[in-house]
């Protein structure tokens, strides 16, 4: 409350004092003690900064007390320090005395007194800057130093100048930020080393008393250190250029001349010769460069050249520059480009290039031959197109885009060796736009004919009703190649056979309308054979994958992708299924060597279809569209040292046992090869490096396309490198501990041949056509929909029990193509 | 099936159109051109010369590197006897007889060199096979070189042939040395020569072909 009190009575105060002020006076402001500094710390000085002066002269009074003494002084010298201070002489400093200062400013009016200051003189030394500094530079042979002299720092009494200062001393480069600060001591000198020579450097000093404080820096001093004087260093060789095949010109840079006028020799010798001669001519290439005339310039020669660099000091040559001139030849850039415009009869504007070649560059004597390079763009274009024309000298450019401006440049170079000339400056030409006459019968054209078109269509489309669209667009095709069974040929069917290579009658017969039908309910059955794999569901994933990977027309394709997953599950196989598995390999041993025969017998055959697309299945259903009579179960395994064949189809378990159990059943031919990259990714998954033999179950069509609804089975073949034993596996939907249920009688396979070996991993067989017609329901529900035509179709089939490496079983199994063998290359 | 027809019927006569023409055979003589045989030993030359310059490229890079080899070259080459002319004027002065004989001079003294290049360029330390290849290729070609310029030669004389210019070459023990160093520099040696060489044969018949055939406007 009090304060407050105080302050706002203040204030009224000053409001009052304003008000006088106005008026004209009032009391002075109250004066302020900025800082009292001993230079010296004998004597003493302290400066005050006046208060508002109440618009009349005013009197400062500085007074003072002495802790010891009760007494008031008054300033004993207010002149010495300048305006507004005190000066404390020697007499008045006592070093071990705490001072009480204060100011009083004075007027008419009244006076205002400052706060009090103490003082304890021996807290508030601070020297002025040293002055006179002078800097001297000097160099000797590789070392410059400078020598730095000041003085100390004036006092106002000359009497006392006896005190020891302490002096530190900075330096740097000019255009450097960095201060190096250097302790010098009590000397008033300094040599400073280690210099870089031709820099300029400023530096400062400053100085202390024993107590107290550092000065402020003295005045920057500049000086600049001379170049050291040595020796020149090595001068370098840049380039050697010859422009026309007569002269030529060497070029070099100069190192460090060493602080010294230097001066450049080019001596030279030639090959096959002692004498060393000095460059013919310094001044016509200009500075730092030596040209050789005609008189002086030999070809198939080689010339050892080297620049010498020579001052006071000494003298240094460069590294000796081996050239022959045959080899640096760069001519200058053509010229006499003209950029033409013309038509062609059809009215058609191309560019006709014309140019010349560099003026310097006698090419009608043969002396030297040119050849060029034109490059253009579009002016907003961001790449050249460049073009080699040889030797040329003109050039024809069609195909230019219309209404852009390209741009031209134009290079050329020797026939044989040396440098491209610099590109020729830009040339523009603007391509017209006004052709739109030409375009426009083309328009009127292509208008007419895709009218044409659709009214042929949707003739057709009239014509033949809704299954025309079926045949426009059709499901999605499988990789299902049905064999080509040569009877059709030999009773020149030839509709059928059309159909069997899948180039149907325009517009499509009934056959392949059923088939088409067909093929949809097997889709079906596919999505039902899920059903039974839920019972086994320790086995559900795998089966799942199965049946994705079957008949879908993607498993050709996906399997590959699958084949991890099928691994890692095969490293836990059933324990009753790896007997199987184990006899199927010995099974497989035994037909070893026949096979391998086969494999390399057919093997060039094939790889050409093989490697049309890098993923076979694409390939087929693009080439086989409509050839969907037979239906294809299909699987992949990649079957490492442990082969499971726990993945016995319930469908086909009847047949594929017994064919496990004669192991005479080779399941017919197909081809299927995937991404590589794929398969070998998964080959490396499954760490056991197998070379897949991959075997596709081809089922016969019976000449019937009414009775080709029978699943085919895709079974891939393994080998086992480690082992080098081939193993041959059938994969099937289902755990065979199913299959009994499904047992048809009298149902095995046989495959007979070999087809194809593809990228030395996969194998292609080619069943026995008598064998063929192993009905395959793709699940229970499905089978006995389709029990009619299962059973017909078992009728009609014959198994063989020959070896598959029977002589015999290959010419029958001709019976069965290859569709790849019909195929027309694309290579 | 038409349009098959069609197209190969057309084919056909297209390639009919395509295939060249026999030499023209004016007075019952069949004898090419003196511009032919130029151009041919023109083509050649060029193709020689890209041959060498390649195979030194490559075995410079393969195996030169680093090793200082071309201050040691400055010694020349076994042909450097045959005084050639050096720069555009001395092979414009020079008598076209003369200078079609030095041709063949250098021509015929690196018969025997390329004989043997061929031979022991294979015992190099991994030489690869472009190099062998092209020792091989140059070989024949110099030889069929050397026939084309003695035809144009016998056409272009009216008087003997200088059969005598030839400069043997005794570098083959250096192909030989033991001392891997020594054999690569002589290698160098021998294939910058080669190159240089074959340079110089192409240069003098390019300048030949312009002055003889085309009248000093190429």
């Amino acid at each position: 409350m009090k304060q407050r009190f105080i302050s706002s009575a203040q204030i009224i105060l000053q409001l009052v004092l304003a008000a006088v002020g106005l008026t004209g006076h009032s009391y002075p402001g109250k004066p302020q003690i900025i800082r009292c500094r001993s230079l010296e710390k004998e004597t003493f000085s302290c400066w005050w900064k006046p208060g508002s002066d109440g618009g009349l002269p005013i009197n400062y009074t500085l007074f003072y007390s002495k802790d010891s003494e009760e007494q008031i002084y008054e300033c004993p010298d207010y002149l010495t320090s300048g305006p507004n201070s005190c000066y404390f002489d020697k007499n008045h400093t006592n070093p071990w005395t705490t001072y009480i200062i204060t100011v009083m400013a004075t007027n008419e009016i009244g006076s205002n007194s400052s706060d009090p200051q103490h003082v304890d003189v021996t807290s508030i030394v601070q020297p002025d800057a040293p002055v006179n500094l002078s800097l001297e530079a000097n160099t000797s042979a590789n070392m410059s130093y400078l020598w730095a002299q000041w003085s100390p720092p004036p006092l106002a009494d000359v009497t006392s100048n006896s005190h020891v200062y302490h002096y530190e001393l900075r330096i740097k480069p000019e255009e450097n930020e960095g201060w190096e600060t250097l302790s010098v001591g009590t000397q008033t000198h300094y040599e400073v080393t280690s210099l870089q020579a031709g820099v300029k450097y400023v530096v400062q000093v400053r100085c202390m008393l024993d107590l107290g404080e550092w000065s402020e820096w003295s005045s920057e001093t500049r000086i600049q250190i001379p170049k050291g004087r040595s020796p020149p260093e090595k001068p370098t060789i840049v380039k050697c250029r010859s422009p026309e095949k007569e002269t030529f010109t060497c070029w070099w840079k100069p190192a460090s001349d060493g602080g010294l006028p230097t001066n450049h020799t080019l001596l030279y010798s030639k090959e096959g010769e002692e004498k060393v001669y000095e460059c013919p001519d310094y001044k016509t290439a200009g500075p730092h460069s030596c040209y050789f005339d005609k008189k002086h310039t030999s070809f198939w020669t080689i010339y050892n050249i080297t620049v010498r660099a020579t001052n006071e000091m000494g003298s240094n040559v460069s590294d000796p520059h081996y050239v022959d001139v045959t080899y640096i030849v760069q001519p200058d850039p053509p010229v006499n480009i003209t950029l033409e415009l013309k038509k062609s009869i059809n009215r058609k504007p191309y560019l006709v290039l014309t140019w010349s070649p560099p003026p310097l560059a006698d090419v009608r004597s043969g002396w030297l031959t040119l050849e060029y390079e034109l490059r253009l763009k579009p002016e907003e274009g961001e790449e050249w197109e460049t073009i080699f024309v040889g030797q040329q000298t003109q050039c024809k450019m069609f195909s230019l885009n219309p209404g852009k401006r390209y741009i031209v440049q134009i290079h050329c170079k020797p026939d044989h060796h040396g440098l491209w000339s610099e590109w020729s400056p830009e040339m523009y030409i603007e391509i017209p736009t006004d052709f739109k006459v030409k375009d426009m019968v083309v328009w009127i054209i292509v208008g007419v004919l895709s009218s044409l078109i659709c009214l042929i269509m949707s003739w057709t489309m009239i014509l033949k009703g809704y299954r025309m669209m079926a045949f426009i667009l059709p499901p999605v095709p499988g990789p299902k190649i049905k064999g080509i069974d040569t009877h059709l040929l030999e009773t020149g069917k030839s509709e059928e056979l059309l159909s069997a290579l899948g180039c149907h009658g325009f517009p499509p017969t009934s056959d392949c309308e059923e088939l088409l039908i067909e093929y949809l309910e097997v889709e079906d059955s596919e999505d039902q054979q899920l059903m039974p794999s839920h019972d086994t569901p320790s086995k559900s994933a795998k089966i799942i994958l199965k049946e994705t990977d079957s008949d879908s027309g993607r498993g050709s394709c996906d399997s590959p992708s699958l084949l991890p997953v099928k691994c890692r599950e095969s490293r836990a196989p059933p324990s009753t299924l790896q007997t199987q598995d184990i006899r199927a390999a010995q099974e497989n041993r035994r037909g070893k060597g026949s096979w391998e025969t086969q494999c390399t017998a057919s093997e060039q055959k094939t790889l050409p279809f093989i490697s049309e697309s890098t993923t076979s299945c694409t390939w087929l259903a693009a080439q086989l569209p409509c050839n969907q009579p037979a239906m294809f179960a299909y699987h992949s395994t990649v079957e490492a040292f442990k082969i499971t064949l726990n993945t016995t189809n319930v469908n086909t378990s009847p047949v594929l046992v017994g064919n496990q159990e004669n192991r005479q059943s080779l399941y017919p031919i197909a081809e299927t090869v995937c991404d590589d990259m794929e398969m070998r990714s998964d080959m490396e998954n499954s760490r056991t490096d197998p070379t897949t033999v991959q075997v596709r179950q081809n089922k016969h069509n019976d000449k019937s396309p009414l009775l080709n609804p029978k699943l085919m089975d895709y079974v891939e073949v393994h080998k086992v490198r480690q082992d080098e034993e081939p193993t041959l596996l059938l994969k099937h939907k289902e755990n065979s501990g199913k299959t009994k249920k499904y047992t048809v009688p009298g149902t095995s396979k046989e495959y007979t041949k070999v087809s194809t070996v593809v990228d030395h991993h996969i194998l292609v067989l080619l069943p026995d056509q008598r064998i063929q017609h192993t009905p395959v329901a793709p699940e229970p529900v499905m089978e006995t929909s389709q029990n009619s035509q299962q059973s017909q179709a078992e009728k009609n089939t014959s198994y063989s029990t020959t070896a598959p490496s029977d002589p015999k079983r290959d010419t029958s199994g001709s019976d069965y193509m290859d569709p790849s063998s019909f195929m027309p290359s694309f290579k | 099936g038409l349009v098959l027809l069609v197209l190969l019927v057309s084919n056909m006569l297209l390639t009919k159109e395509g295939v060249t023409s026999l030499p023209i055979c004016p007075n019952g003589s069949c004898q090419l051109s003196l511009e032919e045989l130029f151009d041919r030993a023109v083509k050649l030359s060029h193709y020689i010369h890209f041959l060498s310059s390649e195979m030194f490229n490559e075995f410079d890079e393969r195996y030169a590197q680093g090793r200082g080899f071309i201050a040691k070259a400055v010694n020349g080459c076994h042909t450097a006897s045959l005084t050639t002319p050096e720069d555009k004027e001395q092979a414009q002065q020079i008598h076209h007889e003369d200078l079609l004989n030095l041709i063949l001079g250098v021509l015929r003294s690196w018969n025997d060199p390329l004989i043997h290049l061929a031979s022991e360029v294979q015992r190099i330390k991994e030489a690869p096979e472009t190099i062998l290849w092209k020792a091989v290729e140059i070989e024949e070609q110099n030889k069929r070189l050397l026939e084309g310029m003695e035809k144009i030669v016998g056409r272009v004389h009216s008087g003997e042939i200088g059969n005598d210019i030839y400069t043997p070459w005794d570098g083959l023990p250096s192909l030989q040395l033991a001392d891997e160093d020594s054999r690569l520099f002589a290698f160098y040696n021998l294939l910058h020569c080669l190159r240089r060489d074959s340079h110089k044969i192409d240069n003098y018949l390019k300048v030949l072909r312009c002055r003889l055939i085309h009248d000093n406007n190429c």
